[in-house]
């Protein structure tokens, strides 16, 4: 039951046949011809349902992860970019602070959407600004062939004293002749108190350091919902809805620090035929205040989305065939910011874009994407992409592909970068990207369950017009830097099975070398060449799963080399760390009742590590992690 | 020498002794030289202190570290010695995670820390007597309406034990300190508040206050006992005894918008350095600006002349024994920072680099 979840969702839409992708919109990643795109596996998701999606992540993929301290903002940054090169879409809407750029990543939890894919190197040409250094595909999905509806309710109990509860349901039935509605409902909420004591705790290499006192609560949510025509018309409602309160010195009222961060986020699509109508409002708000007397400076930023696409193909067969994109979004924002000053600031943006593929044969394919935004007193460039896949070698068992993929990027400033009073710097302009990169994949089946493939992508994205927070200048922005940011990733994929236990490993290892490439200052010349601050130069990540039965173990690790701190490398970096989890899960099931239950070890090395605060991060925890699962009908398929 | 047989060493001098016992270990690496306190960057908590020989332009760093292995936990706001004994303050960006860390001032062993419980946003600190220290809290700030929300306070720490004895209240802001004769006089800064605080020492309590202008700063004692200030815009020199203003002056500029800080008393304590500076709107708020000098004899301030023709954002400090000028060069916070020294007449001696942020310097023997 969980083997057969798992096959399907490696390098899933991306790599199917013309064939199989028909009837309504082609989503964007399979325009993404000669770029690297790791889907995401469900099972992982469902069973680190719990995690938010900076624990989660960091185990996946060879992304650097800057975090102030657990529950705290947590951003993440593919191959040397920054955490503003990294656009999150949420169904394809860019889900990004329009105030800071960036997504918290430790406010998303992972039950939060259905499925998820991870997109490296720049991006613009398909899903717009910010994608300059990777993207991050969130998505939820109908399941019109679920039977009948299915109620959910799971907890997770952390020694650190961090508790997790989720409730929801799923349904699909029949409304009328024409019509199946399908949907599903979740509620969830946290609270982490990441309790570990007062005492200070000593790093192998003798660096000693406390714990930040925190409380991060969490809840939200989610309300999906989907009407389909038998014609296949749909008709999507998505809403969001998530509160993210972080307290720091919880327990002492005169010094504590709340930040509140809500997000608001409400999506109806309409799709008829292989046309798309999207509509949707997103409002972001972060409240901070001190001490008692919680003032809070507030920002609240509302987003007002129309987009349409429509999906031109041309197939001549399985292998032949021509996939073209043609859409136009419309964003009006309103900024109700205290830093901007006491008016309103608003802005319309439009992006206008056509993505074309064209498969020539069962070998090659390539894709031409171009993508022109428009903005309020700014001039985003133009920006296209060219992939070309080529498949050299193909045998029943062997598979042998290359790719190749060159485009441009580029980043809108954020509003803070644009609108903060004296410090923002209206003159600005985007940042720039220029992405190059080759891969192969080695693709071999030695049995119907014993299969590997690996690949390695080497990657070039040379980023002009970096912002830069000048001190010089009283910290007004500017474009100063140039950075040049090359390197290689190693993914190893295994799926093996003996007697009657699965293996499935992902392995991954990521050689990033981002370096500053002019100098923007008198004392500027020392930075040129040396590693970015934060970009460990080697990261490696692995999962690997048995399964036996019921029963499966799942261990996650993670490897970073040193971080810097200082763009001359001038002081201490922080050190190498390696973490290990690991999840023992059995499942239980009875007539119409299933049950996941979950003993899950964080840290078991006990790893001693700083957060850019210089305070340790959670030490080894154990966690029971339960799930129920009521099928009103007959048990379901879905694991 | 054995290193734990230092630390015994020094113990056993805390435990056993009130007064100043002879240092059994003839010569140690901190003995001599300029401390550079490394203010660090704000949330990065990663302040520190580096070593300067007079004659050599190579530092130490990171010498606590060195020492003890553990990097001290915040920024760093000041450092004095009595006793034998280094106070290093530290202030942490999270409220209730500063402390002050007591070392040996020759070998920089930790020798006891004061829990962060005790101290809240610890500003500077000053030797009181032989064996007590002042120094000055903001207690905890508020956001940007209310910062400084609560009266600060002057902690005495006894350096027989180790303990905060006492926390003395005093104006909201609480900044600089100096102490003078028997007494010590407090200043705040950024609160509005207008008057110093003028502590007993022998009581460890609040003699008076004395009206001086919006935020006085206290710059330090002239070579004729006078205390100068630097309050609402104005150089203010102040009787130390009557307690009374003998003069005070505005600072002018040919360009309005400077605004002069850093101030320091040379080493014969006949002329103040400053330095003025501005951020040019016209140039992107380009901090733009220079370093100007006066002597104590002056009715009146006009910096149109610098005395050295460079902005240092890290602040000014004076070799009493040289007369040698060192300042603190700060090209941003995520790089290290420099120490230019420059002869009493301005001409620069040379530079050497230090770490993040050098804003103040502790001129040891």
């Amino acid at each position: 039951m969980v083997l057969s979840a798992i096959a399907p969702h490696l390098y899933a839409q991306k790599e199917q046949s013309l064939c199989e992708v028909t009837v309504r919109g082609v989503r964007p990643e399979r325009f993404m011809v000669g770029q690297k795109v790791q889907e995401i596996d469900s099972v992982q998701l469902t069973r680190f349902r719990y995690s938010t999606l900076a624990d989660f992540l960091q185990f996946q993929s060879p992304v650097a992860f800057k975090s102030y301290g657990a529950g705290q903002a947590t951003s993440i940054a593919f191959r040397g970019t920054s955490a503003n090169h990294t656009a999150v879409l949420w169904n394809g809407v860019n889900i990004n602070s329009p105030s800071l750029g960036q997504s918290d990543f430790s406010t998303i939890p992972v039950a939060g959407f259905d499925q998820m894919s991870v997109q490296y190197g720049s991006a613009a040409s398909c899903v717009g600004t910010d994608a300059v250094g990777g993207s991050i595909q969130l998505r939820s999905v109908p399941d019109f062939k679920q039977k009948g509806l299915q109620t959910l309710a799971a907890f997770r109990l952390e020694s650190s004293e961090n508790y997790t509860g989720q409730a929801g349901l799923r349904f699909n039935q029949k409304a009328g002749k024409n019509w199946i509605i399908s949907g599903k409902t979740l509620l969830y909420g946290s609270i982490f108190n990441n309790d570990f004591g007062t005492e200070p705790h000593r790093t192998r290499q003798g660096e000693s350091y406390s714990f930040e006192p925190t409380r991060t609560t969490q809840k939200g949510v989610l309300q999906d919902l989907y009407w389909q025509h038998q014609k296949g018309n749909l008709f999507s409602l998505n809403l969001w809805l998530t509160d993210n309160t972080l307290t720091i010195q919880p327990h002492q009222v005169p010094l504590r620090e709340v930040t509140r961060t809500q997000a608001y986020r409400v999506l109806g699509s309409y799709q008829i035929g292989k046309t798309l109508i999207r509509t949707g409002f997103i409002r972001d708000v972060i409240d901070y205040g001190k001490g008692e007397n919680l003032t809070p400076s507030h920002t609240e930023i509302d987003r007002f989305i129309l987009r349409t696409e429509h999906d031109f193909s041309w197939i001549q067969s399985c292998d032949k065939g021509t996939n073209l994109k043609i859409g136009a979004e419309l964003v009006h924002y309103n900024a109700r910011v205290d830093g901007y000053g006491d008016e309103v600031k608003r802005e319309n943006r439009a992006d206008f874009y056509a993505l074309l593929r064209h498969q020539f044969n069962g070998k090659l394919s390539a894709s031409l994407n171009l993508r022109q935004a428009l903005v309020t007193r700014f001039s985003p460039p133009f920006t296209p992409s060219l992939g070309v896949e080529y498949t050299a070698f193909t045998r029943p068992r062997t598979k042998i592909s290359f790719s190749g993929n060159t485009s441009l990027s580029y980043r809108v400033p954020t509003l803070n970068e644009r609108y903060w009073v004296n410090l923002g710097n209206p003159e600005l302009r985007p940042e720039r990207g220029f992405n190059k990169e080759i891969g192969v994949t080695w693709k071999q089946r030695l049995a119907e369950m014993n299969q590997f493939s690996v690949s390695v992508t080497a990657f070039h994205n040379l980023i002009d017009d970096w912002t830069y927070w000048n001190p010089e200048r009283n910290y007004r922005v500017e474009n100063l830097q140039q950075v040049l940011s090359k390197g290689l990733e190693f993914t190893v994929g295994l799926k093996t099975q003996w007697h009657k236990t699965q293996l499935d490993a992902n392995l991954n290892y990521g050689l990033t070398d981002a370096s500053q490439q002019k100098t923007y200052g008198p004392y500027t010349q020392d930075f040129i060449g040396k590693q970015l601050i934060y970009v460990p130069r080697h990261t490696f990540g692995g999962t690997l799963t048995t399964t036996h039965g019921k029963a499966s173990l799942t261990v996650q690790q993670q490897f970073n080399s040193e971080r810097y701190s200082t763009f001359d490398h001038s002081g201490r970096p922080f050190a190498p760390y390696f973490l290990l989890n690991a999840v023992l899960n059995y499942q239980f099931q009875k007539g119409n009742f299933r049950s996941d239950i979950a003993l899950q070890g964080n840290n078991l090395t006990n790893t001693v590590y700083p957060n850019l605060k210089k305070n340790v991060m959670p030490l080894r925890t154990l966690s029971l992690n339960v799930i129920f699962y009521f099928q009103s009908k007959q048990p379901t398929n879905e694991s | 020498m054995n290193r734990n047989y230092l630390l015994i060493i020094s113990l056993l001098t805390v435990g056993f002794s009130a007064c100043n016992s002879t240092d059994p270990v003839p010569s140690q690496p901190y003995d001599n030289g300029v401390l550079v306190i490394n203010a660090g960057n704000f949330l990065d908590n990663n302040g520190s202190i580096s070593l300067v020989q007079r004659t050599s332009t190579t530092a130490s760093y990171d010498i606590f570290q060195k020492e003890n292995s553990r990097t001290l936990s915040g920024s760093l706001s000041g450092y004095a010695e009595v006793n034998e004994k280094g106070i290093i303050l530290v202030d942490n960006s999270t409220a209730g995670k500063d402390g002050i860390e007591i070392v040996d001032a020759h070998t920089f062993k930790s020798l006891a820390s004061i829990p962060s419980t005790e101290v809240e946003n610890p500003r500077a600190v000053v030797k009181a007597t032989d064996t007590k220290a002042y120094f000055t809290c903001w207690d905890a700030t508020g956001d940007f309406s209310n910062f400084y929300k609560n009266p600060g306070y002057v902690a005495v720490l006894d350096l027989t034990t180790n303990k905060l004895t006492k926390k003395i209240p005093v104006q909201n802001g609480a900044e600089s300190i100096l102490v003078i004769g028997n007494e010590a006089f407090v200043g705040n800064t950024g609160s509005g508040m207008t008057k110093i605080t003028v502590i007993d020492i022998a009581t460890d309590a609040v003699k008076q206050s004395i009206e001086i202008g919006r935020n006085p700063e206290l710059v330090g004692l002239d070579v004729n006992n006078k205390l100068w200030l630097y309050a609402g815009g104005e150089m203010v020199r102040l009787n130390t005894q009557t307690k009374t203003v003998e003069t005070r002056f505005k600072i002018t500029s040919p360009n309005a918008s400077k605004s002069p800080s850093s101030f320091t008393l040379s080493a014969d304590k006949k002329t103040i350095y400053f330095t003025n500076s501005f951020y040019d709107a016209a140039d992107g708020y380009l901090q733009k600006g220079e370093t100007y000098s006066f002597s104590i004899d002056a009715a009146a301030v006009v910096a149109d002349k610098p005395f050295i023709n460079r902005l240092f954002s890290g602040g000014l400090g004076v070799d009493p024994q040289t007369g040698v000028i060192y300042a603190g060069l700060v090209p941003s916070f995520k790089q290290a920072g420099y120490v230019l020294r420059f002869q009493p007449n301005g001409t620069l001696i040379d530079s050497v680099k230090a770490e993040i942020a050098p804003s103040t310097f502790y001129f040891k023997k």
